[in-house]
């Protein structure tokens, strides 16, 4: 994949702007406080304190089973309505209780976009499958729709692919444009935050480098949160990496310190064990 | 392959061979004490003959149906021939249906003997058919629908395991006893307490189907509404398993984007599941055309006459066989039985064009769930 100029350029703006942003105090988009999860009475999340900054990647890393994807799903409270679920503690989304009780789900939802491990179009055309979250959530008149499908569709590079069949079924794309495809619908309703739940485990190594380019040039417009058991990917596109085991957060540093320096015993072991 | 199976075999104690199948005393075959062991044999046996058959002779058990289906209509078809011949194209449109003069000496028409004065019209029977039936699918449908929504979605585990058995024993009931329910309770109640309602409906063509005297309750929308209860357990259950079939991931999806329950409904599973509920439709569909027992026992069983308004006496084709069969019987020509053949050959090319249809809408509703 090639690296055009305007790319370039607008990585060094991103660059730019994170270096700003590490300089001034950066406010928090998500802090999470003794945050506990459990289903059926067992604990799946335990305990876990994070503070995720505005406009930062963050890669949630660790052994499957030991609860990312259930941490993740907490955040945009996913897992509500999951029977034997029940938590403690708090999340806040800039400052926001997300567990408080006038909290509206729909527009958390709108605000926390959510991608997930495999590719997941909604079964209408490929421009519907943008257009829907937009009209749902009343973001723009219905003239402005042809516009902005266009606009996240080129957004995440899936434009000249699709431009010609955006009233067919997204189901004959190949599992990477269906997932750039989840990722553009995720996009069009303006979240704050994306979680992302192992967004390209289930896609090839072309499709792989695609997703992580787009992720990177979304900061720190956006806040990120991806969960990932491919340490590499980590490694390429973290600010900061959040390792967990057994539900617990285990630690939480920079990229390089949990790769190059790691504190914990555990984590020497995870991040060393699959780079052999 | 080899390797393994006689590696396993050089084991001293093979976990695998002796123990389960002998020792089990589902084993031994004791007819005397269990006779239902009996039928299980013989089921057994048949398995056993179908499967270890050559090719052919599967091909020829598995072609049973087919063949079976295939001589009934002809045997229909030829039965009801002569009628054919003698009633023309006027037997779906015209609506006298008398059997004629039974004292008469009978005359010939077309080469065929037909008392004098016999004449055949199942037009008020084929409509009859087609409305009751829609009546019934309007109200089936939305109410399996929703039903079938609010099992999956919203209902424990444990609560709509016992929707489901619920809805097989309403599939078990005798129709019967639909009947005796929609003439004894639900059609009074219908006349005493509908209808005076639905009279304040202005008397104005097209509304005024809508409203009218009432006859004991026995009519189209008594009729419609049995039906359409008879045949919410076939759709609902079919639209559960196809609700069910909508992968998580999906509405998960949905959910993700911040859409309402209802959205997620309209929009992610609804376009999903669209294609298998039409099929499921016109199965509950193919149901409702042959009902009999019910539908006569509701209807009014009028002859002769297009229902002027829901509440008006009516008739199907199947209600009109079961109860013009004796009286068809005292034709001495035969001619009546043979009309009646004929209403019967309508009434299969009905429900063979609705199942038909249904499975094939079924099997590419399924297809499209396995393929993406
Ligand atoms: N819906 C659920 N009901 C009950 N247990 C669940 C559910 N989802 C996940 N779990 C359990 O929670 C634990 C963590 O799962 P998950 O968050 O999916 O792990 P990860 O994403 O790290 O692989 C697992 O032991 C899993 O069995
Ligand atoms: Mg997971």
């Amino acid at each position: 994949m090639e690296i055009t100029k305007d790319k370039a350029i607008t990585q060094l703006d991103n660059f730019a702007n994170v270096n700003q942003l590490l300089v001034a105090e950066s406010p928090k988009a998500i802090n999470v406080c003794d945050f506990t999860g459990r289903f059926h009475g067992r604990t799946v999340v335990d305990n876990i304190n994070l503070e995720i900054s505005d406009g930062s990647i963050t890669a949630i890393v660790g052994p499957s089973g030991c609860g990312k994807s259930t941490f993740l799903r907490s955040i945009n409270r996913m897992n509500d309505r999951i029977s034997g679920w029940s938590r403690q503690g708090s999340i806040e989304l800039y400052g926001e209780q997300v567990y408080a009780n006038d909290v509206e789900l729909l527009s958390l939802r709108r605000r926390v976009g959510m991608v997930f491990q495999r590719p997941n179009p909604f079964p209408m055309s490929i421009e519907e499958n943008i257009a829907c979250g937009v009209r749902a959530h009343r973001l723009a008149p219905r003239s402005h729709m042809k516009d902005i499908v266009r606009a996240r569709l080129e957004e995440v590079g899936l434009w000249k692919a699709v431009s010609g069949r955006l009233k067919e079924s997204p189901f004959q794309l190949s599992g990477g444009q269906q997932q750039l495809l989840c990722l553009a619908r995720a996009l069009a309703v303006q979240p704050e935050v994306l979680l992302l739940d192992e967004p390209t485990s289930s896609l090839d190594p072309i499709s792989t480098q695609a997703v992580e380019e787009l992720l990177k040039e979304f900061v720190p417009e956006l806040t990120i949160v991806i969960v990932t058991h491919n340490l590499a990917q980590a490694k390429r596109i973290a600010d900061n990496v959040a390792f967990f085991m057994n539900g617990s957060l285990v630690e939480f540093g920079s990229c390089e310190q949990i790769f190059d320096s790691p504190k914990e015993p555990e984590t020497a072991k995870y991040v060393s064990g699959i780079f052999g | 392959m080899s390797t393994h199976t006689s590696s396993t075999q050089g084991l001293p104690f093979s976990p695998l061979r002796g123990s389960p199948l002998s020792a089990s005393p589902k084993g031994q075959l004791n007819s005397s004490k269990y006779p239902y062991r009996v039928f299980l044999g013989l089921a057994r046996w048949w398995r056993a003959v179908v499967e270890q058959s050559p090719q052919y002779l599967s091909a020829v058990l598995g072609a049973i149906p087919f063949l079976a289906l295939v001589a009934i209509v002809i045997i229909l078809f030829h039965e009801a021939f002569p009628a054919i011949k003698v009633n023309g194209g006027g037997f779906v449109t015209h609506s006298k249906w008398s059997v004629g003069s039974e004292y008469a000496n009978p005359i010939r028409r077309d080469g065929v003997a037909t008392p004098v004065g016999a004449t055949y019209g199942a037009w008020p029977l084929i409509l009859g058919t087609l409305e009751a039936s829609a009546l019934a699918l309007i109200i089936a449908v939305p109410v399996s629908l929703l039903s079938a929504l609010i099992v999956v979605e919203k209902l424990s585990a444990r609560a709509s395991r016992w929707v489901g058995v619920f809805l097989e024993i309403l599939v078990g009931i005798p129709s019967v006893i639909y009947g005796l329910w929609g003439a004894l309770t639900l059609g009074p109640f219908l006349a005493h307490h509908l209808a005076p309602i639905a009279n304040h409906i202005p008397n104005v063509p097209i509304l005024r189907f809508f409203r009218g005297p009432t006859y004991n309750g026995e009519g189209l929308l008594t009729a419609g509404v049995v039906l359409g209860i008879m045949i919410i357990p076939i759709i609902a259950s079919t639209a559960r398993d196809l609700i069910r079939q909508v992968p998580a991931s999906l509405k998960d999806g949905g959910r993700a984007i911040g859409m309402t329950d209802f959205e997620v409904s309209r929009k992610v599973i609804w376009p999903w599941i669209k294609s298998g509920i039409v099929g499921a439709t016109f199965l509950g569909l193919g149901r409702a055309l042959g009902e009999t027992m019910a539908v006569l026992m509701t209807c009014g069983a009028v002859l002769g006459t297009t229902a002027h308004s829901i509440f008006s006496n009516m008739n199907t084709i199947a209600a009109t066989i079961v109860s013009q069969l004796d009286s068809a019987q005292t034709d001495g020509t035969g001619f009546a039985v043979r009309s009646l053949a004929e209403l019967g050959c309508i009434l299969i090319v009905i429900t063979l064009i609705c199942n038909i249809g249904a499975k094939l809408l079924l099997s590419r509703a399924t297809h499209d769930t396995t393929t993406t």
